[in-house]
């Protein structure tokens, strides 16, 4: 493949990414949220294997193979069975409505791209716009985290946001070492199970959802 | 010989976690847990020794220089006070249902684990492994600070992992776009080394590093609880068992401004000081501000204390704002002065909240009455924690004003100074109240001794370090600082 192709497939992917994160934020069912967050990190494991294939960077093909299995198969999956488990009951419950969460986020998109552009003398591996994409994601996940009361859309936020640091890092400088990518996964993963975890004993104990939980004030 | 040593330490509170996988008996659990602490303190002083001999350490990513040896002595003595503490308060909350016999086992290997996690940010000389660390110190500790399994206590656990995790997201972005300008100047290989990247520093491009720095200090910021995202840590603070707090408040958020630190000196390498110490600045004023309404009107004993660490963190950030030597020197030296005290504050308001049953501080009343050595322990930490003299915080403070005197910062001085006097007022009005008076609600048992021993160790360190500060420490400060400042 030559450079250009590999800039147009990687744009490409990240008009992807982006749609898929608009998908996460106005879902209003929480299994469709889980379902474009599981299509996104197949995306950003389709990008890594671009530029695996482009520059000859084995890492690369290491990081793309445990983002499918780990963020595009596994958490989702779990993630289901914890909707199934648990009976839910409710849904998403924004805290401010979807409308506005999605004008907020599309704000994020613009101010991405206006702020990339002013750090744009950096080297990247892959011109373009790869690197206002990634932006993009991980401050719109961190949106989705903040404006969702339910445990499991918090989630779905978080490992969005994370896919946009992968996608950040891989955009600027062909990913970070593997050795530290693959201890952000492993926290990522670790920081999953815990979440779980807890979701599933304050219902056991407390018999209450997160979302009840507002009790300490002041 | 010291190189090895660094990968040890993170190894011992690890493998006593595993030992504790053998046995479920309290007494032996807790045997362990002193023995394991008191290990790791061993090995800190034998690599103190070397490091303040030959310099600084390093064996693969792992580092050690003067900045993190402030650190990780602050984690090795409160983690002995810790365990020590633990001792006497866990008899007395499985005597009273608090914790379930069964599952003291999990309880001991997560403190371990989390301990564990704590070394490794401090020793970390990648920032990608700091980076990993701080969000291990972040799950293991998050279910700590659920561990009593009630309605508040997983409240807080759960607004703490998604606030932190939150935070910390932004702490990887910034890191990324460090590392970026890193692998920019020097190719890839190593441009996640903290020493490699302070070599070339002042060939980072500005504008990226002042983006990635901005990104950081929110990031680590939300965990060493820079207000305005402090919001999880009234809440962890207070809810977590007592030990846990302990760590929390008196080194966790200390691991988190080491971070901000190493990255504050390669912001002010490649941009000029006066960027980083002016955001800190901001910083350190808000959290200062922020804290103080809520801490003249809490009624809740362990939340004050969670909002005082807000205002403690403000003033270490202004303290490294204000900049220059002596800015540096006070605000490490606050470190290690909060870091010692609020962990005595929280162990003397465990004992009381135990003793009274009811953390509500309009019900602990004539504490003197009926404990009185717990009683004076915590009368010493609120004194010391509104900063009155000859206590060692009110050294670290002044130094922290001496800076911002010396570079006119008249605002910031002036706003400093009234609220940490309306704070000194609301602190003192609220100890003396829970400590003179009538007692009632409690009997007079006798006191605990291990529980004691720990406070009193904490508490002579306090009053040491108000008096003066032992040479070989102050070299150590010294040192440290000459890292920061350059």
């Amino acid at each position: 493949m030559n450079a250009e192709t590999v800039q147009a497939i990687i744009d490409d992917l990240g008009a992807l990414l982006l749609f898929t994160m608009i998908l996460i934020v106005a879902a209003s069912q929480i299994s469709r949220a889980i379902y474009a967050v599981a299509a996104q990190s197949l995306f950003i494991a389709i990008a890594g294997a671009v530029l695996a294939t482009a520059t000859g960077n084995m890492d690369l093909w290491v990081i793309a193979g445990v983002t499918l299995a780990v963020k595009a198969i596994v958490l989702p999956w779990v993630l289901h069975l914890v909707v199934r488990r648990m009976n839910v009951r409710r849904e998403v419950e924004p805290v401010i409505p979807i409308a506005a969460t999605l004008v907020l986020a599309l704000m994020v998109v613009v101010m991405s791209f206006h702020l990339s552009a002013s750090i744009g003398t950096v080297r990247q591996a892959i011109t373009g716009n790869a690197l206002p994409v990634g932006i993009a994601l991980t401050l719109t996940g961190v949106l989705v985290m903040a404006t969702r009361k339910t445990a499991l859309t918090q989630m779905v936020g978080l490992f969005a946001s994370e896919n946009g640091i992968f996608f950040t890092a891989m955009a600027v400088t062909q990913g970070m070492p593997l050795i530290i990518e693959i201890g952000v996964i492993l926290d990522v993963i670790l920081a999953a199970l815990v979440m779980t975890i807890m979701v599933l004993r304050v219902r056991s104990t407390v018999d209450a959802d997160i979302a009840d939980l507002d009790r300490l004030k002041g | 010989m010291a190189e090895t040593l660094l990968w040890v330490l993170p190894l011992v509170p690890t493998v006593t976690a595993l030992a504790m996988l053998a046995t479920r008996r309290r007494r032996i659990l807790s045997l362990l847990d002193v023995c394991g602490s008191a290990l790791l303190a061993a090995l800190t002083l034998v690599l103190a020794r070397e490091v303040a001999a030959d310099g600084p350490r390093a064996l693969g990513v792992l580092r050690l220089d003067d900045l993190g040896l402030v650190f990780l002595l602050l984690l090795v003595v409160l983690n002995l006070a810790v365990s020590l503490y633990t001792i006497g308060w866990l008899r007395q909350a499985v005597a009273v249902g608090n914790m379930k016999a069964r599952s003291l086992r999990s309880y001991f290997v997560l403190v371990h684990a989390f301990v564990a996690t704590m070394v490794v940010t401090i020793l970390a000389d990648n920032l990608g492994i700091l980076w990993i660390a701080m969000e291990g110190t972040t799950i293991t500790s998050a279910v700590l600070i659920g561990y009593h399994g009630h309605r508040h206590g997983l409240e807080a656990a759960w607004k703490y992992i998604i606030v932190t995790t939150i935070g910390i997201s932004f702490g990887l972005f910034g890191t990324v776009l460090i590392y970026a300008a890193a692998a920019d100047v020097m190719g890839g290989a190593g441009a996640m080394s903290w020493t490699a990247i302070m070599q070339v520093a002042p060939k980072l491009d500005p504008g990226i590093v002042r983006i990635g720095f901005i990104f950081v200090i929110i990031g680590y910021g939300t965990k060493a609880g820079l207000a305005p995202m402090h919001l999880w840590l009234p809440d962890a603070h207070s809810q977590a068992p007592t030990p846990v707090s302990a760590l929390l408040s008196g080194v966790l958020i200390k691991c988190a401004l080491l971070a901000i630190i190493r990255f504050q000196t390669i912001a002010a390498a490649a941009c000029g000081t006066a960027f980083a110490e002016e955001v800190l600045l901001v910083f350190g004023l808000t959290s200062v501000v922020v804290a103080t309404p809520f801490i003249l009107a809490q009624r809740d004993l362990k939340r004050l204390l969670g909002y005082h660490s807000v205002e403690h963190v403000g003033i270490v950030a202004l303290g490294l704002g204000f900049g220059g030597a002596i800015g540096t020197y006070g605000a490490l030296l606050h470190v290690v002065n909060h870091g010692v005290t609020k962990a005595l504050a929280f162990f003397a308001a465990g004992t009381a909240i135990a003793r009274y049953g009811s953390r509500d501080m309009r019900s602990i009343r004539g504490l003197f009455a009926v404990a009185p050595i717990g009683a004076t322990l915590l009368m010493l930490a609120a004194l010391s924690l509104a900063g009155m003299p000859p206590f060692s915080i009110f050294v670290s403070e002044l130094m922290v004003l001496r800076a911002g005197i010396g570079h006119g910062l008249w605002v910031a001085i002036a706003i400093f100074l009234v609220m940490v006097v309306v704070i000194f007022a609301g602190l003192l009005h609220h100890a003396g109240a829970m400590v003179f008076g009538e007692p009632r609600g409690a009997g007079r048992r006798p006191e605990a001794w291990s529980p004691l021993a720990a406070m009193v160790l904490l508490a002579t360190i306090m009053v040491l370090f108000g008096l003066t500060i032992p040479a070989n420490f102050d070299g150590v400060l010294r040192r440290a600082v000459g890292i920061v400042v350059g």
